[in-house]
């Protein structure tokens, strides 16, 4: 039971997070509210997941929630990249615009 | 083409640490009658200072932020100069002069917005192999994508009336900038042509130019940028 509310609560937090991404990435906070959702379905029937497990081949349930959790991990290293580009995209507009007025000050 | 006519066509240089090449390029550019604008993005070397001296404007990015990104200074500063037609032009010496002529009169003659070089449909003397096919592969990707029935899209030798230019956003510093572009012409909906043009390969141009590994980078930025946009 301690396990499965320490789960609970830490695919909550990354519930909460999707949210927060929905209007940068709707794509992104879809497919992370997708996964945590399922994580949280199996934790608290894990005979289901165990059930899933045999069905699509994996045998173990707990190894089929440990899959679902390296998907939650790359999806979160998505997003990071996003977030970086999206960083890289004002640092740009940015030097963009500090080069263009340099280059009129040196021309008048 | 008068020299009066020359004179509103701005020629768009990116460049990065090409110190022992740009100097020639500008002032060939600039004997042409054209204005020229030479983006720095961020050299090592002494490009900016060698461009101007040729007599080109220039603009310096604080630092290296990429081809995608020089360009798209370089468009936004011509339109700020209120110039009528921009052209962009490579500065590792692999375009020819005279073909900006060509592009600027195939906007005029064939009212399009965007006028595309293309070394298939003109020359490209000592391509190598590996990089035809290459060039092809990337064709057929943005044939695909885009829509556009173009013949080369890796070409940086390309003329855009303003109204053109202000269609043009580039988004994508790196590599991948040349599909995004082709993107946003087909997105536009504005009229295109495609004009043959000469490419020459020499040693310093292949040493300076992308590798068939970079084709994986410029997908992946391109399937990225789908992703949150």
């Amino acid at each position: 039971m301690i396990a499965q509310i320490i789960l609970s609560m830490l695919l909550t937090v990354i519930l909460l997070y999707a949210c927060t991404e929905y209007r940068r990435s709707r794509a992104i906070a879809v497919l992370t509210v997708l996964i945590a959702t399922a994580g949280m379905y199996f934790i608290w029937i894990p005979e289901h997941s165990t059930q899933l497990a045999e069905l699509v081949g994996i045998g173990r349930g707990v190894d089929l929630i440990l899959y679902i959790w390296v998907c939650i991990s790359l999806i979160v290293l998505l997003n990071l990249h996003l977030k970086l580009r999206t960083q890289m995209d004002l640092i740009t507009a940015l030097a963009r615009k500090l080069a263009i007025a340099d280059a009129r000050s040196s021309e008048k | 083409m008068d020299l009066a006519s020359r004179a509103q066509v701005l020629v768009v240089i990116p460049a990065y640490n090409e110190g022992a090449a740009i100097s020639r390029i500008v002032a060939d550019v600039k004997r042409a009658g054209y204005k020229v604008v030479v983006v720095d993005d961020g050299s090592s070397d002494a490009t900016a200072d060698h461009a101007g001296e040729a007599g080109a404007a220039v603009i310096a990015h604080p630092f290296n932020l990429g081809q995608g990104a020089a360009l798209q200074t370089g468009i936004d500063y011509a339109l700020a100069q209120s110039a009528e037609y921009i052209a962009t032009f490579d500065a590792d010496g692999q375009h020819r002069v005279s073909d900006i002529e060509h592009l600027v009169d195939a906007l005029i003659r064939e009212r399009a917005d965007f006028a595309l070089g293309s070394r298939f449909l003109g020359q490209a003397p000592n391509l190598p192999p590996l990089r035809r096919m290459m060039l092809q592969a990337a064709t057929a990707f943005t044939r695909l994508t885009t829509g556009l029935q173009v013949t080369d899209t890796h070409n940086g030798l390309r003329a855009m009336t303003r109204r053109g230019a202000a269609a043009i956003k580039l988004q994508q510093n790196r590599m991948a900038h040349a599909s995004e572009y082709l993107d946003q012409v087909a997105r536009s909906g504005l009229r295109y042509v495609e004009q043959p043009v000469t490419i020459e390969y020499t040693a310093y141009s292949m040493a300076k130019g992308q590798n068939a590994g970079d084709a994986v980078f410029i997908l992946f930025d391109l399937f990225a940028r789908k992703l949150y946009r």
